[in-house]
């Protein structure tokens, strides 16, 4: 299955949130690819901390192989390449975790009708071989988006399951920047239709992940006065009804990550042992990933709202 | 093989690499299908067998090239010539692409005319004499950028096979492709026969081999050797790959069953190996048998599958065992 991570605005934590979807999705014994799509500001060697391995790639990323300099994209073997100590002991009975990552010095490029074939063949080369494949896309309306959605449009890919994680964070302009991507001009649904989805179709494809949401329940807050915890509540109500104006209310939601510094600030893998032993990240937001990586592929959380 | 009655003629050093997948089709083709799918040339027919397995191949096809060849200590050699390349569908299942050269002891300081090298499909010549050994192992460890490199002929023909409109793009399992690199060198005189000097698995989906062969061998024989050594290999390895993926025991049994059973419906009756080879290499396999021991790997392997399949189709049975006390 192919999932496309996208989001209309930076700050969101799309691609630290993706990345960690899909080393859950390893350990559940899925065999993953991660693809960095995201032209101009490639992050996973970061997140996957695999910076050594990343250099050198200035040549065979992603981005030469769509431009046809290369017929072969780099990829990184994440458990064996990684330098983060704890991911360097793949767990028993973990599926693989292969990164594609893009050139180091590439933005955004148009695309055409041959560098349209060349994503279906990769996108259809990974999905023989992988369970899950993680696409990274830049944020806001890109050629990436538009070609990925022209991609799985294509003939060749009718038999290829997607979907559409786009990720907010919980402010007024977020919720609206989020909606505004998927619903408004030029926005997802719109080029998806003019490269041939069905609408209803493809918006049945796609859900929303909220990003750094405070909870007004958590210990974090537990020291408000009255009165601030009153105001957080309605701001947070207010938030509930704007997106759900925005038609992208609790029916369409897959998750919700709280506001986390280690994913704010440090931008890698939550790790098991970031939780229990090191105590630098909250069990809150891994099980929040969790849930998330289980219901990528949970039919009931999909289809038409 | 009328293309390449020329084929390595004068060859001192053969090489190639064959690159093995699983067709990404719901059902396997048959072998009409299967030929329609390797027509790669109007004027050649495919190759098509039935005995002792459903096996089709292609007629070659050519790739002009002029760069420099990879060599282990960095001396710098350009060769011009065609290699050839083609395509294989076994049991309308496996597909595999194979490209081969063979390159002569020494050729002219310039590049002659290209009907010069047309007429030699599959051999190279170098400029000037060429470093055997040091190119042998440039080749096994991989082309750099701008040099001469097989596996990337191999997968051009790979790409646009794939793009076939017979393909459904709706593999049954998944699986991984691999990648076997290939060189041979002449056998010493008096040798008694092929060997295999090295196999080796470098990454998880590529693989080493450099042989020894008699001198005067046919490139096309030898890189069919190859491609049976690289079918046979890439079935041990997805075979492997499903039972580990399977979690025998700790699953519930359905999940066993569902886990296994591509296996059972689409590659245990792939398992022939030299089924097509020319006798005085298929002896090669017999050192495979020896180490690292691939038939009775996969016997192994066989057999697992079967009892675990025979486990799980008695359910009951298996309920009141585990019960007891």
């Amino acid at each position: 299955m192919l999932v496309f991570a996208a989001s209309d605005k930076g700050g969101t934590g799309r691609s630290v949130t993706s990345a960690n979807l899909a080393y859950q999705r390893a350990l559940l014994g899925d065999h993953v690819a991660y693809v960095d799509f995201d032209f101009g500001s490639p992050t996973a060697a970061a997140v996957f901390d695999v910076p050594g391995a990343i250099r050198g790639i200035q040549e065979n990323g992603l981005h030469s192989y769509l431009e046809g300099e290369t017929n072969e994209p780099a990829k990184i073997d994440v458990w064996r390449q990684t330098e983060h100590p704890v991911l360097r002991n793949r767990p028993n009975q973990a599926g693989r975790m292969v990164l594609f990552p893009g050139n180091i010095s590439g933005g955004e490029f148009a695309t055409d009708e041959d560098t349209l074939e060349r994503c279906v063949d990769l996108l259809l080369r990974l999905n023989t071989e992988f369970d899950l494949i993680v696409v990274d896309l830049s944020a806001g309306r890109s050629y990436a988006m538009d070609m990925v959605l022209a991609a799985t449009a294509h003939p060749r890919m009718r038999h290829v399951p997607f979907r559409w994680l786009v990720f907010h964070r919980w402010t007024r302009q977020h919720v609206i920047a989020a909606a505004g991507l998927v619903h408004k001009d030029f926005g997802i649904l719109e080029c998806g239709a003019g490269h041939g989805h069905d609408k209803d179709e493809l918006r049945g494809h796609i859900r929303f992940v909220r990003a750094a949401v405070p909870d007004p329940e958590s210990p974090l807050w537990s020291q408000v006065t009255p009165a601030q915890a009153a105001w957080m509540q309605a701001c947070d109500e207010a938030l509930r009804r704007l997106a759900s104006d925005n038609r992208i209310g609790d029916s369409v939601v897959l998750g919700i990550v709280p506001l986390e510094p280690i994913l704010q600030w440090r931008e890698q893998l939550i790790t098991e042992e970031d939780v229990l032993s090191k105590q630098i990240a909250n069990k809150e937001t891994l099980e929040a990933i969790e849930e998330i990586a289980r219901r990528l592929t949970d039919d009931a959380y999909w289809g038409r709202p | 093989m009328n293309a390449g009655e020329n084929d390595g003629e004068g060859a001192v050093l053969l090489c190639g690499e064959v690159r093995t997948c699983l067709l990404p089709a719901h059902q396997a083709l048959d072998i009409r299908a299967a030929a329609q799918l390797l027509r790669l040339r109007a004027d050649e027919r495919v190759l098509v067998s039935e005995r002792p397995n459903l096996y089709a191949r292609s007629p070659d096809t050519l790739t002009g090239v002029d760069c420099p060849l990879p060599s282990a200590t960095g001396a710098k050699v350009r060769a011009v010539g065609a290699v050839a390349v083609r395509g294989t569908l076994t049991e309308g299942r496996v597909l595999q692409t194979s490209a081969r050269l063979g390159l002569t002891a020494r050729g002219p300081d310039h590049r002659r005319p290209w009907g010069h090298y047309l007429v030699r499909p599959g051999t190279l010549e170098p400029f000037g004499r060429l470093p055997r050994e040091a190119v042998a192992e440039g080749v096994l460890a991989g082309a750099r950028r701008g040099e001469l490199d097989v596996g990337l002929i191999a997968d051009g023909l790979l790409t646009v096979l794939l793009r076939h409109p017979l393909l459904d793009q709706h593999p049954p399992f998944k699986s991984r492709p691999t990648r076997l690199r290939w060189t041979a060198l002449p056998a010493a005189p008096g040798a008694p026969g092929p060997s295999i000097e090295r196999l080796t698995l470098a990454e998880d989906e590529l693989r080493t081999l450099r042989l020894r062969v008699p001198p005067g061998a046919d490139p096309a024989e030898v890189a069919g050797l190859c491609e049976d050594l690289a079918l046979h290999d890439w079935l041990l390895t997805t075979v492997v790959r499903l039972l580990d993926g399977s979690r025998l025991g700790s699953a519930d049994g359905t999940a066993v069953v569902r886990a296994l059973r591509p296996a059972v419906d689409h590659l245990l009756h792939l398992w022939m190996p030299r089924a097509r080879l020319e006798p005085s290499l298929a002896a090669l396999w017999d050192a495979l048998e020896e180490r690292p021991g691939f038939n009775r790997q996969w016997q192994v392997l066989v057999r697992r599958i079967r009892d675990q399949l025979a486990l799980h189709a008695v359910p009951a049975l298996h309920q009141e065992a585990v019960m007891a006390p």
